[in-house]
C-alpha cells in the first residue's frame, strides 16, 4: 500500500534533513505505527505521504500513486486525520462533514452515521467553534472516514481525549482495519501503538532505527521475568523471578504448588522501554 | 465545476456567518451617507466679502446693488462697522471702495492676516472684475472659444465615486483575499481541503468569487444611490467583475510568496499604496506623468469615470474591461502555480 525508499526531506535548501534516507513498506490491511518523539520526523514523513509536502528526494508510492506527481484522485482512496483539529468553526458539525463529502468522487458515509459513531450526534447542528477540544478532535477524526478510505492516515488519534473516548476511537480503528482498511498510525503514545499496530517503526532525528512487530520486539528486548505476590506464613511477599535461571524456575514451581498466589504476571518490556533501549532517547 | 460551486457555497456561508461581510456592506452605506449629507454636490470656491462703499451717488448704489447680488457678500455703512464684522467672522475678508478725490476708484482690502500672496492677487482680480463690470460704460472685451462643445463634467460628489470604486473593487481584494487564505492556513482547514480530491485552483477561484460577490454588492449600492439609475448597470457589473477578479488574483499572487498575514502585510501595503498614486492624476489632471499610467488603478479610475458620464467613452471602458480580464487570468494562473507549491507548506 505504501512504498518508501531513500526518502529525504529538508525544510530549507541546504538545511538539515528532517527525514534522512527513510525506507519502509506498509502492506495492505496492516496497521503500521510510526513512532517517535516530537520533532523526530513523523509528521514530515506523513506530510510527504499525503501530498501536503513536496517529495524532494527518494521514491514514494501511496496506494499505487507516485507521490512525485500525485494525482488528486488518489484522495478518493485515502483518509487523513490530523493531530490538530482543523474544522470550520462557523459551520455546524453536520455542515462540516456534508461539505467535505461533496468533494469526493466516490460514495461517502452519511454525516449523521459518522457523528453517532463518535458520540457527536446530539450536537450535529451546533457550530463546531463551540465544541470542546476533544469534540473537535472527534469531528476531525470522523471526517477522515467520510470516503471509506482504503488507506487511513491517523496522526495522534487519541491525544487529548479522555480514556473512555480514546478507547472508543481505538475500537473504531480496529473495526475499520478488520474490514480491510490499511492504517498508517503516527504517534508518540506507545500504549496505543502496542495495542493497535501489527508493525511499528521507530524514528528519531529523521532516521528509522528499527521496524518490527511489537510482539517480536518484546521477545527480543524484553526480560523473561515473572512478578509474583503470594502469602507466606500470613505475610504478603513480592518476588521477581527469572524464567531462565534454574533456581528461580524451581522457586516459582514451589510457589505455584503451594497455591497461595495473589497476583502473578510476566514482566515483558513495554514498547517505550524498548524504544529507549534502541534509540537511547525517551519519547517526550 | 460542481466542486468549485460547493466550495464557493461553503465560503459564502462562512462569510455570511462572519462579521466582515456585514462590515463591508455597512461601510458602503456609510460612504453613501457621508457623500449625501456631508459632501456637497459641488465644492464652493467663493470667498465671503464684507464691503463698505464709500462713494457718492449714483455710482454708490450701482456698486452696492452689484455687491448684494452676491450670496456671500454683506454691506456695512462705515469702516469701523466693516472691521468689527471681520473680527466676528475670521473667514471673511473686507473691502472699502472709495474715491481718491480725482474720480479714480480705490479698492482698499481689509484682510485677516493669514492670506498669502496668491489669495491676495486672486481677490484683487476677482473683485476688480466683478465691480468693473458694474461700472457704467464698461464693456466686456472677453470672448470665449469652446474646444469641446459636448464636454461634460461630473459633479464633485459623483467625481469621488470612481476613486471609491477603484479602491473598493480593485484594491480591497488584495488585502481581504490574502486575509482569507491566511485565516484558512492558521485554522489548518487548508490542509483538510488539500487532502480531498479537489484542485488548488478550485479553492482559489472560490475565494475570488466571494470577493466578486462582495465587490458587486458594495459597488452597486453607492452607484445606485449617488449616481442614480441613468448609469449603465450591466456595464458596471462587467467592469466591476473584471477589475475585481484582477485585484483578487493579484492579492493571491502576492500572498503566495508569504506564509503569514504579518509577513505579507508589507508587500500588500506597498502594492495598495502604489495603486492609490494615480488618484493624484485623477484629481489634478495637470499632474499626469507617463509612469503613473502604468499602475492598473489609473485606467480603472478613468474607466469608472467614463461610465458615470452621460456620454462616456464605451470603447475605452470595454477595452479596459477585456484587458483586465485577460490580466486577471494570467495572474491567477501564476498564483495557482505558486500555491501548488506553497499552500500547505
Amino acid at each position: 500500500m505504501i512504498n518508501v525508499n531513500g526518502l529525504y526531506h529538508a525544510y530549507e535548501k541546504g538545511g538539515p534533513f528532517a527525514v534522512k534516507n527513510a525506507a519502509f513498506k506498509v502492506e495492505k490491511g496492516e496497521i503500521f505505527g510510526f513512532l517517535g518523539p516530537s520533532g523526530a520526523g513523523k509528521s514530515t514523513t506523513q506530510g510527504i505521504l499525503t501530498g501536503l509536502l513536496p517529495l524532494q528526494k527518494g521514491e514514494v508510492t501511496v496506494a499505487g500513486c507516485d507521490m512525485k506527481k500525485p494525482k488528486r484522485e488518489i484522495f478518493n482512496k485515502i483518509g487523513v486525520s490530523f493531530e490538530q483539529s482543523n474544522v470550520y468553526g462557523k459551520l455546524t458539525a453536520r455542515e462540516n462533514l456534508n461539505f467535505y463529502s461533496k468533494l469526493f468522487d466516490v460514495n461517502t458515509v452519511d454525516a449523521g452515521t459518522l457523528l453517532k459513531l463518535v458520540g457527536l450526534d446530539h450536537v450535529a447542528d451546533k457550530k463546531a467553534g463551540e465544541f470542546s477540544k476533544g469534540m473537535k478532535h472527534r469531528l476531525t477524526f470522523v471526517r477522515s472516514m467520510l470516503n471509506k478510505p482504503e488507506l487511513w492516515f491517523l496522526d495522534e488519534p487519541t491525544t487529548g481525549l479522555d480514556p473512555a473516548i480514546a478507547s472508543q476511537i481505538k475500537d473504531i480503528i480496529k473495526e475499520e482495519n478488520n474490514k480491510g482498511t490499511t492504517v498508517f498510525l503516527t504517534t508518540h503514545n506507545m500504549f496505543v501503538a502496542d495495542e493497535l499496530c501489527d508493525r511499528v517503526a521507530f524514528i528519531i532525528d529523521g532516521e528509522i532505527k528499527l521496524i518490527d512487530s511489537p510482539r517480536n520486539l518484546k521477545l527480543k528486548y524484553g526480560e523473561k521475568m515473572v512478578s509474583v505476590e503470594h502469602n507466606e506464613d500470613g505475610k504478603l511477599v513480592k518476588e521477581q523471578l527469572s524464567l531462565i535461571i534454574k533456581e528461580d524456575q524451581d522457586r516459582l514451581k514451589t510457589i505455584i504448588s503451594r497455591g497461595n498466589i495473589e497476583i502473578m504476571h510476566t514482566k515483558e518490556a513495554t514498547l517505550e522501554e524498548i524504544f529507549i533501549k534502541v534509540t537511547g532517547r525517551g519519547l517526550k | 465545476m460542481s466542486k468549485l460551486w460547493t466550495t464557493f457555497l461553503k465560503d459564502a456561508k462562512l462569510s455570511f456567518n462572519g462579521l466582515y461581510f456585514y462590515i463591508e456592506i455597512g461601510l458602503a452605506f456609510i460612504f453613501v451617507a457621508v457623500m449625501l449629507f456631508v459632501v456637497p454636490e459641488n465644492f464652493e470656491s467663493g470667498q465671503k466679502i464684507n464691503a463698505f462703499v464709500n462713494l457718492d451717488e449714483p455710482i454708490k448704489s450701482q456698486i452696492e446693488e452689484q455687491i448684494t447680488s452676491e450670496d456671500d457678500s454683506l454691506l456695512y455703512d462705515s469702516r469701523t462697522a466693516l472691521e468689527d464684522s471681520l473680527e466676528k467672522d475670521r473667514s471673511a475678508v473686507g473691502i472699502e471702495i472709495k474715491s481718491n478725490g480725482s474720480g479714480e476708484i480705490i479698492y482698499d482690502f481689509v484682510l485677516q492676516g493669514y492670506e498669502n500672496d496668491r489669495i491676495k492677487s486672486l481677490l484683487k482680480s476677482t473683485v476688480e472684475g466683478e465691480f468693473l463690470s458694474s461700472i457704467p460704460g464698461f464693456e466686456s472685451s472677453v470672448s470665449y472659444d469652446v474646444l469641446e462643445p459636448d464636454s461634460q463634467r461630473l459633479t464633485d460628489r459623483a467625481n469621488i465615486l470612481p476613486i471609491y470604486l477603484t479602491i473598493n473593487v480593485g484594491l480591497m481584494g488584495l488585502f481581504i483575499i490574502a486575509a482569507y487564505i491566511f485565516l484558512d492556513k492558521d485554522e489548518g482547514v487548508i490542509k483538510a481541503y488539500a487532502v480531498a480530491p479537489v484542485k488548488i485552483w478550485q479553492y482559489l477561484a472560490a475565494k475570488m468569487l466571494i470577493m466578486l460577490l462582495m465587490g458587486l454588492i458594495t459597488s452597486i449600492i453607492p452607484v445606485l444611490m449617488l449616481a442614480g439609475t441613468d448609469v449603465n448597470f450591466l456595464l458596471l457589473i462587467v467592469m466591476v467583475s473584471s477589475f475585481n477578479l484582477f485585484g483578487s488574483a493579484l492579492g493571491l499572487f502576492v500572498s503566495s510568496f508569504f506564509d503569514s498575514m504579518v509577513k505579507a502585510m508589507g508587500g500588500l501595503y506597498a502594492a495598495v499604496m502604489l495603486m492609490v498614486l494615480p488618484s493624484l492624476s485623477y484629481f489634478a489632471p495637470s499632474f499626469n506623468p507617463a509612469w503613473i499610467k502604468v499602475f492598473p488603478s489609473y485606467p480603472m479610475m478613468f474607466a469608472f469615470r467614463e461610465l458615470l458620464l452621460k456620454n462616456g467613452d464605451t470603447g475605452y471602458i470595454w477595452m479596459q474591461t477585456v484587458l483586465f480580464l485577460i490580466l486577471a487570468l494570467l495572474v491567477f494562473f501564476a498564483a495557482n502555480l505558486r500555491f501548488k507549491k506553497t499552500l500547505t507548506v
